[in-house]
């Protein structure tokens, strides 16, 4: 007798229906995570539906459910955008932001740079750092460095500690994509040092962390030349 | 009844000058406290206001609270950082509004006002029963029971003549009480408290026994008295914590910068604070 394939339909569907019937916060968290475990593309509506519950155990699980099946969810993420409700946007863009895929940078784009919420500005300049540009050339890598090292800089001033932060940890996680060249290296850690400067940035956690990323990129170049 | 907040310092001055629209001192107030003003007007007419007494504002514009103007006075003289403000701020500490009382006892906290303690410790010495006993009619305690033990946890062991104190025992006897208040708000705040002051374990393990509360209020209490107080090893519950990241955030924030570990002198994270950071950014 042929076995039943671990996520059959059925069995996804009753992971869905479990979410729809969850009667209390931790019931709904712990329904959502089961579901976000199995990584189904049939999963998406739901686990974006359960992005605008004002549920935060469930939206974080909810945001990994949507990353494990990552590049399929983005088309529905981005058509499923709600302009009113600012948790829902937050976790949307997280969401986009752990993905990587291309197609949601406009979004982080107009995020970092408009956004209201410093939790959204926060997501967007974490996930500048983390794209995943597959099949890119040098040239268009080089391309993509040139549109988004820029607005990583002007979000340098913004006025909240945490898009700051973030902004440091963008800056680190360009050098992953970008792999910039020799040359080129210095405008990463130039950008990394306003951060790191006590006297142009107030809040010391920022400069710890963005001395942090010029430490490890520091001995990354190290190891590299070795 | 005026609405909105003022556009520039110029115009906040303006509109705690001015006695006809109380509606106008009050927002004048908050915003030079959440801008930090530094006119040299700004304290002292924050002072004059500090003294005001006067009805709830008209609901309508959104204030629904017993001497308002005097309330956001007292809040905005604790982020100026003068000392002008601390012989006011003591006599707020007394007025009969106890919210009053608790915006002023936050403010000296923050100020470091060593003179405070002594009056702040004789509103909470009777205890968790009595001082801390539910005001009929209301949702409040008979004292600003929170407000007053985070003050003490901020002034630490300064004395006022510039010594340390050493009969630090019925200090602490009073605080540890309230760590059996019912009510987990207050427990968070005497834990704080007690974590500040004494640096033992314990009072860190008892807030992370609260970050697993079954109420969100409480879990955040729990997060920002954590923050706080820089009790490192709490990193990881916070992590975890069933909150909003942003507060999570706010919270690791204080580990990174709060700790007594932290070296003032390194640029570089120690190893303790990468771990920290790395947790952060995790929740970004």
């Amino acid at each position: 007798m042929p076995s039943t394939p671990p996520d059959s339909r059925q069995q996804v569907q009753a992971l869905v229906d479990a979410v729809q019937a969850a009667q209390t916060a931790d019931d709904l968290t712990d329904a959502v995570e089961d579901l976000s475990a199995c990584a189904h593309p049939m999963a998406i509506p739901c686990l974006i539906q359960v992005l605008g519950f004002n549920n935060p155990g469930a939206a974080v699980a909810a945001v990994d459910g949507l990353v494990a099946i990552g590049a399929a969810a983005v088309p529905a993420i981005l058509a499923n955008l709600d302009e009113y409700n600012y948790g829902a946007r937050a976790w949307s863009v997280r969401a986009l932001a752990g993905i990587g895929d291309l197609r949601g940078l406009p979004l982080l784009e107009r995020a970092l740079a408009q956004d209201i919420g410093p939790s959204v500005r926060r997501a967007a300049a974490r996930g500048m750092g983390g794209l995943h540009p597959h099949g890119f050339t040098a040239r268009q890598r080089q391309e993509l460095a040139e549109r988004i090292l820029p607005q990583l800089k002007a979000a340098c001033g913004d006025e909240e500690w945490i898009v700051r932060y973030a902004v440091a940890v963008g800056l680190e996680g360009m050098e992953h994509w970008w792999q910039p060249p020799a040359a080129q290296r210095h405008r990463l850690l130039d950008a990394l040092q306003t951060l790191a400067d006590p006297q142009r940035e107030a809040a010391p956690v920022v400069w710890l962390r963005a001395r942090l990323a010029l430490n490890r990129l520091a001995t990354a170049a190290a190891v590299t030349r070795a | 009844m005026s609405q909105g907040t003022p556009l520039n310092e110029a115009q906040a001055l303006d509109w705690l000058r001015q006695l006809e629209d109380p509606g106008q001192r009050y927002y004048a107030a908050w915003w030079l406290g959440r801008m930090r003003s530094h006119h040299p007007q700004a304290v002292p007419l924050l002072i004059q206001a500090l003294a005001e007494r006067g009805p709830r504002l008209d609901p309508t514009c959104g204030v629904d609270e017993p001497n308002p103007v005097a309330r956001n006075a007292a809040r905005a003289l604790g982020k100026l950082a003068d000392s002008q403000a601390v012989d006011p701020l003591l006599e707020a500490l007394e007025s009969s509004d106890d919210g009053l009382r608790e915006a002023a006892a936050r403010s000296l906290g923050q100020l470091g006002a060593l003179k405070a303690r002594r009056p702040i410790l004789r509103r909470l010495a009777s205890g968790p029963l009595v001082a801390g006993a539910p005001r009929p009619g209301t949702s409040r305690l008979m004292e600003p029971c929170e407000a007053l033990l985070e003050a003490l946890g901020a002034l630490g062991w300064q004395g006022e003549e510039g010594s340390t104190i050493t009969d630090r025992e019925p200090l602490l006897a009073v605080v540890r009480a309230y760590g059996d208040h019912e009510r987990p708000l207050i427990r968070s705040a005497a834990y704080r408290s007690l974590l500040q002051l004494t640096r033992e374990d314990c009072w860190g393990e008892q807030l992370v026994n609260l970050l697993r509360h079954n109420e969100l209020q409480v879990r955040r209490a729990a997060l920002l008295d954590l923050g706080v107080t820089g009790w490192r090893p709490a990193g990881a519950a916070i992590a975890q914590t069933l909150a909003e990241n942003s507060l999570k955030l706010i919270a690791l924030r204080g580990l990174v910068e709060n700790s007594p570990a932290r070296n003032h002198t390194s640029p570089s994270p120690s190893p303790e604070e990468a771990g920290l950071l790395v947790a952060m950014d995790d929740l970004l």
